[in-house]
């Protein structure tokens, strides 16, 4: 599916805890976003004059039809800054649908979805499809953060039926500890059962790290959502290698992925 | 000038059309080498043949897998890379990419570059016996490849003698982009020049660096990358207004910041006659197409009906009389 550049304005900035905020977005023409896949992502930019020069990834949360997407962000840095300041009405500048997403759901299978901080956004969105598509038993959200206010839109997986297992360092909600101690014991439950699973996760580097050694141990399908610097989003500047095993040393975390199989990925 | 007309009527009599030595182009706006991929990636956003042509990302004899990450970073104004000057290599991109570029109408500038002496003139010989290459446009600049590049970019001597082992190879013109981290702009244009360029392309990116205090390294794998961006087009246009006051005529393609028709329309006034559009494209795939247009309507706004009419068209600030005291 070919990308686009196009403009859009915000239709609303909403703050969630933990210094998270879902910005929502209209199209100012119709635009290939409504059948974008979980992983998918989508670079913005705003009217940041010549400071900031390049665009900001951003995996899709939700694009409801081909007018409206959201994204959810963290303030991390100088764009991110400007993007937590948003107000309704304010344009910027998307290009999407970019990248290859997450394998689909399917019956037969559950997915463990294993997110960590602001990598929920494409398991946010594997779950949606998923609880619609295939039936809300084909996915499990992992969920860790540092606190209580880091785990947020868990309401949207308990309104599509969708199972969580919550983890926070400091134990204000869920088990105390990483995600990947949850994920360990989940992995031996669907081995007890003979159950079939893939391992899905999006999250901070060395939580990926963790969950795909777990899931080449488990000899699981792991599945990772990666993030790396880039400028264009579209394979142009070649900014966003990712190391692999393979004839090449490297590939593109915007062109080949962000989604990559963990057996891939050179770590 | 008819004072009556309006901007619209003005910038349609503008032409666009313009030529680099002998070389026509159809506008003066070419893609940059190495911010524009083969130009594929391009395809789905913009109609490439608005283009005034497209320079390739650098082609070396083999392939090169490239530099490890972070490869680059944003920087006030401007970006860091090291991407450590990937490619496919001589033969892949005459099987796989050039028929692409061929079909497409523009200027084919194919960028090019070795390790040594003899790998440069093994590039130009392979590269130069192609159909559908209007330009080699000889990389002796990158900041970022280890191996004594350094002299063929800063050391008029070298240039000269590699250049003109080049032009030797082919009957394809030869551009030399040259490096901002030369001592001496204007004698590595001269030493290029005299050993049988077309022309000079300016200037490639400036070497720098960024750093994170709190993990204390530096923010690109290789420690120093090439800055590109707005951050550089004051010294791009110094370097390419120096050139051009030295060698009157020399085809220069001036390059570095340009994000609007304004600063397209800078470039050439300091003596460019084409100017390359590189870091704009990744934030904006159909940048070229829009500075194109916006150059259009400035130079009709300003009655400069052609291109060669704005080339070179600086003024002199007129010397300030010199002040008297009163007494």
């Amino acid at each position: 599916m070919p990308a686009a550049q196009f403009d859009v304005r915000v239709v609303e900035n909403r703050a969630l805890t933990g210094g998270y905020f879902v910005l929502e977005f209209e199209a100012a023409r119709p635009v290939p976003i409504a059948a974008a896949r979980p992983g998918q992502f989508v670079m913005l930019r705003g009217d940041w004059g010549r400071e900031l020069l390049n665009p900001r990834a951003f995996s899709i949360l939700h694009a409801p039809d081909d007018r409206h997407f959201s994204i959810l962000a963290k303030v991390y840095g100088r764009g991110t800054a400007r993007m937590a300041a948003l107000a309704p009405g304010d344009p910027m500048t998307a290009t999407a649908p970019l990248g290859v997403g997450f394998p689909a759901a399917r019956a037969g299978v559950t997915q463990l979805l294993v997110a960590g901080g602001v990598g929920l956004p494409p398991l946010h969105l594997q779950a949606r499809v998923a609880a619609r598509e295939v039936g809300p038993r084909s996915v499990e959200l992992l969920y860790g953060g540092r606190n209580r206010d880091d785990l947020v839109l868990l309401e949207d997986f308990a309104r599509w039926g969708v199972q969580t297992h919550l983890a926070t360092e400091d134990g204000s909600v869920g088990a105390r500890g990483y995600v990947t101690v949850a994920l360990r014991e989940r992995i031996e439950l669907a081995r007890a059962r003979g159950e079939v699973i893939e391992l899905l996760s999006c999250g901070p580097t060395p939580m990926l790290r963790a969950v795909r050694e777990i899931g080449l141990a488990a000899a699981r399908p792991t599945y990772l959502c990666l993030e790396e610097n880039m400028a264009c989003g579209f394979g142009a500047c070649l900014g966003c290698a990712v190391p692999v095993h393979g004839p090449k040393p490297y590939r593109y975390c915007c062109s080949d992925g962000p989604v990559f199989d963990a057996r891939e990925v050179r770590w | 000038m008819n004072m009556h007309e309006s901007t619209d009527a003005n910038s349609r009599a503008v032409e666009l059309n313009c030529s680099f030595g002998h070389l026509p182009l159809k506008t003066p706006l070419l893609a940059a080498s190495g911010c524009f991929a083969y130009a594929e990636p391009f395809a789905q956003f913009v109609d490439l043949r608005l283009l005034g042509g497209i320079s390739t990302k650098g082609i070396s004899p083999l392939p090169r897998h490239g530099n490890p990450l972070p490869r680059i970073c944003e920087t006030a104004s401007g970006m860091l890379n090291s991407i450590g000057l990937e490619n496919v290599g001589v033969d892949a991109f005459l099987r796989d990419k050039l028929p692409l570029l061929r079909e497409l109408g523009v200027s084919v500038w194919v960028n090019f570059f070795g390790t040594d002496f003899e790998t440069y003139i093994e590039c130009a010989r392979a590269l130069g016996g192609a159909d559908g290459i209007d330009v080699l446009e000889m990389n002796i600049s990158c900041p970022n490849i280890k191996k004594g590049g350094i002299e063929f970019g800063t050391v008029p001597e070298v240039a000269h003698r590699l250049t003109r082992a080049c032009v030797d190879v082919t009957d394809t013109p030869i551009v030399v982009k040259l490096s901002p981290n030369a001592g001496d702009i204007v004698g590595m244009a001269a030493a290029v020049k005299e050993a049988g360029a077309c022309g000079v392309s300016l200037i490639n990116t400036i070497t720098g660096m960024a750093i994170d205090v709190r993990r204390r390294r530096p923010r690109i794998a290789t420690t120093y990358g090439g800055l590109s961006g707005p951050a550089i087009k004051p010294i791009g246009l110094r370097m390419v207004h120096q050139v051009a006051r030295a060698l009157p005529g020399f085809p220069i393609c001036g390059m570095g910041g340009i994000l609007s028709g304004e600063d397209a329309l800078e470039y050439l006034m300091a003596g460019a006659h084409c100017v390359q559009v590189g870091t704009a494209c990744f934030a904006e795939p159909g940048a070229i197409v829009r500075i194109t247009e916006e150059l259009r309507g400035l130079m009709g706004e300003l009655n400069i009906a052609t291109v060669a009419d704005a080339i070179g068209c600086l003024e002199a600030l007129p010397p300030e009389v010199e002040y008297r005291a009163p007494r």
